[in-house]
């Protein structure tokens, strides 16, 4: 399929992508617990680089140490960390791929704060917990938003010091950024806060301040959320951002000098929207225990969903916004409304596998490209069985998101047994090939994430 | 702060502090103030049940003459939830509802045993409301007793006199019947609650636990209860007290002092005598009250008959009781309803003044003494029901309080009565025994032998109600003068008057 518009090479201002296939940022307790990154990390992202996406969107990574979600992701917050992502780099690049690195800063979103934040509340917009898991939070002083820009550009330098492609702004799914951006959290009174125009400021100022950094030739996007569906859990909760609002916020951040959106929605993460697909209650009851301490509704949430008779409140309070949207491309038809208002090329995440689906949205015009994580996870190789001409693989991701329920806990990989014929052994054995080639192993090819054909 | 925790060991005490995260204090702090909610809602809860359970309210009629006949003097069962005290009739919703769930007992309802029933009054006269126990409860007052009708003829309109004796009430069987139907198997909660709501009442639910899991339980044993005690009077051999009248100080006995009356003499035991008016008490203090004369002090007979009505020391609504000593003290008797020949008072009065102003005038010089019991001659059970026995007893009641008893007595005798009102006060004698003035100059011999009393129809010739009619025996009491305690010998004061002066004097005291 030559003229197969998935294939198509995608320009940017300051970057070429080969096809219109990102993998999007995904991340797993990989690395070292004080966020320096290991051969586990290199192996993960060249997995995906080996399969054929066209990008990698980084995992998530803090650019600073008060600001991850979880320990054991590799982070930013030092020129130290440069050598690492120089290796990721040069280890993804080795397959004609982009690496973009998503720098990030969680704000109050902190699944595990980890033992050096345990001491301190998260920082954020607000004094408000979040609705979900009650995790406790500070509003920012204008001295810590500064601080904090300054640390987003300090990222960004490191990026591009390390010989990556690009960086995104992590600005949707209710980290900090939202946190700043979305009417239903931030309650500030001060230039930071009340308006769009003043809940935007944050992230144009730290896009200002990366392009002072890093200068105009250096490929930088924004993950935005085209809405926000506060309420999608919790129906007495805010909404939040409008479609209107969000493409406001999409225009400001071209306007500013991003080089590329990425769309998707949800005001916290999860969301009942996104990741699209299920809420396996039994992974839930599980490994909830790793970040149950972290908030003040940690205790509330286990017990609901470890009690079975309590269990259809959680599966009614999580579904029941669900039925108005599709699981494959939940948020394509927000994204076709910003990308009929922005210029710059749009990169459109959620519930993307299908050839299918892609092509369409591709075609339609919704967006210019797609990026995917969880039918990755589990099919590393989906761009090469695209390419053959297939539209899914053999196994494809079901949507069950029990890699996102394991996520806090344990290595992160397909957990859907059903996709290894019931063998726990297997699913397990493909999970743990994230460590091989270990650091000291002689001979550092993955084969990690192969598609089951 | 962090907190110093103790760690015990081998050489002694480790101090080590613990510490809190954010969250821990986030919940620690969430945690006070849901005890402190929940503690407060336990207050309120508390708070409210208590003022639902123990106050203790009732409606307040500023028409003296309204209170007097629907206000409380506190003779609803009170004390607490847990120790009732007092009352002697079911809680509101039970008693309003028990003709109607048990009419083969009463077939005519309450009506039928001579209580009055006023338009736009859903109890009779007598019957007083009051929120007591987390209840709406009714009781007796002293109008129940002390209201009597008067009519001039059988399709007349009866006429309501305050203050008059009751005579057309027939207590006893008012108390058979509200014990009897208490304890039928018909009456249950959901019976009560349904029937009251057929007859327009809401109950709530609240009410509705309080009938169905406890109240109905207790109305059983507390009936019971009274039953044992005062089941000698009501149910045992001894002859009906009759419309008009009651056995002042035997029930006294059993519910006040918890005497067992079976083991008090059968003669004892029979005591019913007519109910007297109350009016003009001001100019009778310090006479000799009640039949027998045993108390001087009008307060004290006052509170004394209150808790015959179902008042205890402890129910007592003391101001209620003085407001009703405050209106009798100077209450007018009643005017004689009908004609009266002035040309026969005229004469009458002379020979009142003759023949009975000694005894019976308010400045008469024996008035409000006791006639010694073989002077008079009168019929002794009354007399002899009153015991020193009781009257040690009556001086523990109120015991450290200003109402203590200290005037009671035991006579000898019968009290000379003022007869201000004596057309009204018919039947005559203390038990009733002679129904009109008439038959009471007559010698014992000539006086009638049966008739009936109750009736209110007014025989205006010979003073007194009309006994002897069809339509009397139908309404009425049949009353047997041979019946002990029911003599009609004594007296024998203006029977050897000729008929012209006798019919001179009654027609003199029409206008007493």
């Amino acid at each position: 399929m030559s003229n197969d518009v998935i294939f198509a090479p995608l320009k940017f201002r300051n970057l070429t992508v080969k096809n219109r296939l990102f993998r999007s940022n995904v991340s797993g307790r990989f690395d070292n617990y004080d966020g320096s990154g290991t051969q586990a990390r290199i192996n993960w992202e060249e997995s995906f680089a080996r399969g054929g996406v066209g990008a990698i969107v980084s995992s998530y990574v803090p650019v600073h140490i008060r600001g991850r979600i979880l320990p054991n992701y590799a982070m930013v917050d030092n020129d130290d960390k440069i050598p690492f992502w120089r290796a990721v780099g040069e280890a993804v690049h080795r397959h004609d791929c982009k690496f973009i690195m998503q720098l990030s800063h969680s704000g109050r979103q902190r699944d595990n704060p980890g033992v050096e934040n345990f001491r301190q509340k998260g920082l954020s917009s607000t004094n408000k917990k979040d609705s979900f898991h009650g995790l406790l939070c500070e509003a920012m002083s204008v001295q810590q938003i500064k601080e904090t820009v300054r640390h987003f550009a300090e990222g960004a330098r490191r990026a591009r010091e390390a010989g990556l492609d690009g960086v995104e702004l992590h600005a949707s799914h209710g980290y900090l950024i939202t946190q700043f951006l979305s009417s239903a959290i931030n309650d500030r009174k001060d230039e930071y806060g009340g308006a769009l125009r003043n809940r935007s400021a944050f992230l144009l100022e730290i896009i200002q301040a990366i392009r002072k950094e890093v200068g105009s030739d250096f490929h930088l996007q924004a993950k935005l959320n085209a809405v926000d569906f506060g309420n999608a859990l919790y129906p007495w909760e805010k909404k939040g951002n409008t479609l209107d609002e969000g493409i406001q916020v999409a225009k400001w951040a071209e306007e500013a000098g991003v080089d590329a959106i990425h769309v998707s929605i949800g005001s916290i993460f999860p969301h009942p929207l996104l990741p699209p697909g299920g809420l396996p209650v039994d992974e839930f009851n599980w490994w909830y225990g790793a970040i149950i301490s972290s908030g003040v509704r940690g205790y509330m949430n286990y017990t609901v969903c470890h009690f079975k008779l309590l269990r259809p409140i959680l599966d009614f309070l999580w579904n029941r916004t669900k039925k108005s949207h599709p699981v494959e491309a939940v948020s394509s038809e927000y994204c076709r409304e910003v990308k009929k208002n922005v210029g710059v090329p749009i990169i459109n995440t959620g519930g993307y596998q299908d050839g299918k689906v892609i092509r369409r949205v591709i075609s339609e015009g919704i967006t210019d490209a797609v990026s995917i994580a969880r039918p990755l996870i589990a099919n590393r190789d989906l761009a090469h069985v695209l390419q053959s001409g297939r539209d899914l693989p053999a196994k494809p991701c079901t949507f069950c998101n029990r890699c996102l329920l394991n996520a806090p806990a344990n290595p992160l990989g397909c957990y859907d047994v059903r996709r290894f014929n019931g063998d726990h052994d297997a699913m397990i054995a493909e999970i743990m090939q994230v460590y091989s080639p270990s650091q000291f192993s002689e001979q550092h090819v993955s084969v990690a994430g192969s598609s089951k054909e | 702060m962090p907190e110093e925790d103790s760690i015990r060991t081998g050489e002694g005490n480790l101090t080590d502090y613990v510490y809190l995260s954010p969250v821990d204090q986030y919940q620690q702090h969430f945690r006070r103030w849901l005890l402190l909610i929940v503690l407060l809602f336990l207050a309120l809860f508390v708070t409210a049940a208590l003022y639902y359970f123990m106050s203790d309210r009732t409606r307040y009629y500023s028409d003296i003459l309204e209170h007097f006949k629907y206000g409380s003097i506190g003779s609803e069962p009170g004390g607490t939830i847990f120790t009732q005290v007092g009352g002697v009739l079911p809680p509101y919703l039970v008693f309003k509802t028990l003709p109607a769930l048990c009419p083969d007992k009463l077939p005519g309802g309450y009506a039928s045993l001579g209580l009055v029933f006023e338009p736009g009054h859903e109890l009779p006269i007598g019957v007083s409301r009051r929120w007591r126990l987390g209840v709406e409860q009714v009781g007796l007052n002293c109008a129940v007793c002390h209201t009597g009708t008067v009519r001039q003829s059988a399709d007349s309109k009866p006429q309501i006199v305050l203050g008059m004796p009751a005579h057309q009430f027939d207590l006893e069987r008012f108390f058979r019947f509200v014990a009897d139907a208490s304890l039928d198997d018909r009456v249950t909660a959901e019976s009560v609650i349904a029937k009251a709501e057929e007859m327009g009442d809401r109950v709530s639910i609240v009410q509705r636990l309080i009938l169905r899991f406890f109240l109905m339980q207790r109305l059983k044993l507390v009936t019971v209860s009274l039953q044992n005690r005062i089941g000698p009077l009501l149910n045992g051999p001894l002859p009906d007290w009759g419309r008009g009248r009651v056995d002042t100080f035997n029930p006294y006995k059993a519910v006040q002092f918890n005497w067992n009356l079976k083991l008090l003499p059968h003669d004892e035991l029979i005591g019913a005598s007519d109910f007297p008016s109350l009016w003009n008490q001001k100019p009778r203090e310090g006479m000799h009250l009640h039949w027998d004369g045993n108390n001087t002090s009008v307060d004290e007979r006052n509170l004394s008959a209150s808790l015959g009505a179902g008042v205890t020391p402890v129910t007592a609504d003391h101001a209620s009781l003085q407001r009703v000593h405050d209106w009798i003290w100077t209450l007018p008797p009643p005017k004689y309803p009908f004609a009266i020949d002035q040309s026969r008072t005229a004469r009458g009065k002379d020979i009142f003044a003759q023949q009975c102003a000694e005894c019976h005038s308010f400045d008469g010089r024996k008035t409000g003494t006791v006639e010694d019991i073989a002077s008079i001659n009168t019929d002794p059970y009354r007399l002899n029901s009153y015991t020193y026995a009781l009257t040690g007893n009556q001086s523990e009641l109120y015991p450290d309080s200003p109402y203590r008893f200290t005037h009671f007595v035991k006579t000898n005798g019968y009290a000379n009565q003022p007869l201000d009102g004596i057309w009204a006060r018919a039947p005559y004698l203390h038990n009733g025994s002679v129904p009109t003035l008439l038959d009471l100059l007559s010698d014992p011999a000539d006086r009638p032998k049966q008739f009936v009393r109750g009736y209110d129809v007014y025989n205006q010739q010979k003073v007194g109600f009309v006994y002897d009619t069809p339509q009397a025996r139908q309404e009425g009491f049949w009353y047997d003068t041979t019946t002990p305690g029911n003599g009609n010998g004594g007296h024998l004061f203006g029977t050897k008057l000729p008929l012209d002066q006798k019919l001179d004097l009654i027609e003199f005291m029409k206008t007493l």
